[in-house]
């Protein structure tokens, strides 16, 4: 049993192993080198490889490595590291219930230590909403989008598929894919944690170790900077309409205020920019961005690409940057990062607005 | 809108709330109330974060402030009273899809009359509800007339209830037929070259649902249009596509001649002018299959929605809830005037007259002092043509 707890720790009976052991972290991550040692590896090899590095051969060591791999995770404390981490968890896992499934084909009768397709559709609930067909199977579409939101490529998209009758036919590759999505969930679920002091004073070195790798891949840059003339130029457009104080449609005002929240506007400065030279109701614009923006909205929340401006009619000017990206986003990243950071100047400053939305 | 306007509609408002039973929607205490009560000026401000707890009984509520527009939301919360959204701690929402004559991209504004509007509106609604019934298979479903320009269904099943704005906007783009990628429809398969050396592939565009099943309709519809043609026809009608010359067009009636079991199965390998058709037909498809839906609305998780039951503030006509089976009947010119505003006529003055088509009567409103029947008066008022008089 340990050992297929070792090979997956995220499953739920492996986070009962853990609990029963009787062992507290604080104790493991104080005295067990070896454990704090894989732990480390876990974490810096997903950020630089995507991998998780090769599995210590002692199965208690394994297993217990993963636990105190999510607190460094959450030592640390930064969304990229939590994105990246839980990817590279999730292919490890891929990689190996793959195999697993592979050897459960071939050696039937052996009840082996592997994990079956059946084992891992009860772990996430989806043995009801995935059912086997001939040649591939179906999945509910209630299932299906949370799976395949992660997953970028077209062929995912709900448009693309052969929905009818609330199902969604895929192929079994297709099925290892959104386990694997099933997975990335579960092990970015709760993180980052606050972790005790005690905890986290054992474990201050190896932290920073992380903190050093991460610096090093220069991922962390987080946008929130607000410099209009650095827009994409459809969003440039937009933004004129508004405080020109035409009407736009919803999509429109939807996709210029997604924007905006998205590059770390608050709803208080929404509404001030909108204003600029014009008369627009201030209640109406504070109302409909609240709405919009959803306020504090259970999900984070992204502007729509530039396919779907697109198709909305919103993508207008286009330049020579708007051919090479596929985001107005990624048109505003670049923009700033061929900028100097000197030259910057955020709108907020300028304005004397206070930078924070408080 | 004159203070004397505005009292007669709160009045008429009232009468109307006491004399109608309204149907709560389900679990109604764990969402998000807010209605906009009769002020002056069009700007007004939406009173919300209400729970029903704080209204208290709904009926009562509504012959009390007898508000202009009433409202409650998609989500459902632990605490829906809560003034942010964070402190209501969001549960699940309802699917909502919204079908406004503003939006949709065959009505013209300013040339289409009213009516001619919400017919438009009502063919859009019934090709929602087919991909809503077929292709999504929901079963909770309530369809209703909102009042003014349009339609809107809440999807409540338990199953899809939980998902997010971003997953939501993938169901949004599926019914609108938005990122349709022809390629992603068509399945390819490697088979062994039938008395060729080397294997080959074998595309076939997936027929048995989605947007491929849709083309694959169209496209066959087309196929057995050409069968029914003499040959010139035949050739003449493939011409008209871009790209079809004389060599293509005899190749796919060929096709369509000698192997129309192999394009029934979805085979576009056949030739290539085939797939290149079978694209054309995808197009189409989404040209005239998509239901225009107002994004926004479908993907935000809290949106409040009017409430079905209610009166529009903006045309004094009721939001009703349609089965199934009455849509095709459904005039809502006719069955959503409401019965309080019938039976008699009131005075009014016209300030912006016309052509107005209601109670399935059509009235050719002059300007200036005059009677006319309450729900027409009522109408004109409510959109801001026409102010009371004095009786």
């Amino acid at each position: 049993m340990e050992r297929l707890h070792a090979r997956y720790p995220f499953l739920e009976a492996a986070r009962e192993a853990v609990a029963t052991e009787a062992v507290d972290l604080a104790t493991i991550v104080e005295q067990d080198g070896a454990v704090v040692e894989r732990a480390t590896q876990r974490v810096v090899t997903a950020l630089e490889d995507g991998e998780i590095g090769d599995a210590r051969r002692d199965p208690r060591t394994e297993l217990l490595s993963y636990p105190v791999a999510r607190v460094l995770v959450s030592l640390v404390d930064e969304g990229i590291l939590v994105r990246k981490y839980a990817r590279a968890e999730a292919e490890a896992a891929y990689e190996r219930f793959t195999a697993d499934f592979e050897d459960t084909v071939e050696l039937k009768s052996v009840s082996s230590s592997g994990l079956e397709l059946e084992d891992l559709l009860r772990e996430f609930d989806l043995e009801d909403d995935v059912r086997s067909t001939d040649g591939g199977y179906r999945i509910g579409v209630g299932r299906y989008l949370p799976l395949a939101a992660g997953l970028r490529d077209d062929r995912w998209r709900l448009v693309n598929r052969a929905l009818s009758g609330g199902e969604v036919p895929i192929e079994d590759d297709e099925l290892h894919a959104l386990l694997r999505e099933a997975i990335r969930g579960r092990i970015e679920e709760g993180l980052p944690f606050a972790v005790p002091d005690a905890i986290a004073t054992s474990l201050e070195d190896e932290a920073a170790e992380i903190r050093e790798v991460l610096a090093d891949l220069e991922l962390t840059r987080e946008i929130d900077t607000v410099v209009p003339d650095l827009f994409p130029p459809c969003m440039k457009a937009l933004l004129d309409d508004i405080q020109k104080g035409e009407h736009l449609p919803h999509h429109s005002r939807f996709a210029i205020t997604a924007f905006l929240t998205s590059i770390g506007m608050s709803t208080d400065e929404i509404v001030e920019l909108y204003r600029v030279n014009s008369s627009f109701g201030e209640e109406m614009t504070r109302y409909q961005t609240d709405h919009i923006g959803g306020e504090t909205s259970p999900t984070e929340y992204s502007p729509p690409s530039c396919a779907t401006m697109q198709s909305y009619g919103d993508c207008v000017n286009k330049d020579d940057l708007c051919e090479r990206i596929p985001h107005p986003m990624a048109y505003y990243e670049k923009r700033i990062e061929q900028t100097d950071e000197d030259d910057l100047e955020d709108w907020r400053e300028e304005s004397g607005e206070p930078a924070a939305g408080d | 809108m004159e203070e004397r306007t505005r009292a007669y509609l709160r009045g008429r408002f009232r009468d109307h709330y006491r004399r109608t039973e309204l149907t709560l929607p389900p679990a109604a205490n764990e969402r998000e109330w807010g209605y906009i009560p009769w002020t002056e000026g069009p700007d007004t401000t939406m009173v919300r974060h209400r729970s029903l707890l704080e209204l208290g009984d709904l009926e009562e509520f509504l012959v009390r402030k007898r508000p202009r527009h009433v409202y409650f939301s998609a989500g459902r919360f632990r605490d829906p009273g809560a003034g942010s959204m964070h402190e209501k701690d969001w549960q699940s929402a309802d699917l909502v899809f919204d079908l406004d004559a503003d939006h949709l991209p065959n009505v013209t504004l300013g040339e289409d009359s009213y009516a001619e509007m919400l017919a438009t509106c009502k063919d859009a609604l019934l090709r929602l509800l087919d991909f809503l019934e077929d292709d999504f298979a929901f079963e909770d479903l309530e369809i209703v007339f909102s009042g003014g320009r349009g339609y809107h269904v809440h999807v409540r099943d338990e199953s899809i209830r939980h998902l997010d704005r971003e997953h939501r906007r993938e169901v949004v783009d599926y019914v609108r037929g938005i990122g349709l990628e022809f390629e992603e429809l068509i399945e390819t398969e490697t088979v062994a070259g039938l008395g060729r050396k080397t294997p080959t592939e074998r595309r076939t565009l997936r027929t048995e649902g989605g947007w491929g099943a849709r083309t694959h309709d169209r496209f066959m519809a087309f196929v057995d249009e050409l069968l029914a043609l003499e040959e010139e026809a035949a050739l003449e009608r493939l011409r008209e596509f871009d790209g079809i010359g004389e060599g293509k067009a005899t190749a796919t009636l060929n096709a369509a001649r000698n192997n129309r079991e192999g394009l029934e199965a979805g085979n576009v390998t056949v030739h290539t002018a085939v797939a290149q058709l079978a694209e054309r037909f995808a197009e189409r498809a989404v040209e005239a299959d998509n239901a225009p839906i107002d994004e926004p609305v479908t993907t935000d998780t809290n949106r409040l929605i009017r409430l079905p039951g209610s009166l529009h503030g903006g045309s004094g006509l009721e939001t009703v809830r349609l089965e199934r089976d009455e849509i095709d009947a459904f005039d809502p010119l006719v069955d959503a005037v409401p019965e309080t505003f019938t039976g008699h006529e009131i005075r009014v003055d016209v300030a912006d007259g016309g052509e107005v088509e209601l109670g399935g009567d059509s009235f050719t409103v002059p300007e200036g002092d005059q009677s006319l029947p309450e729900y027409v008066a009522v109408f004109l008022m409510a959109r801001g043509r026409a102010e009371k008089e004095k009786e």
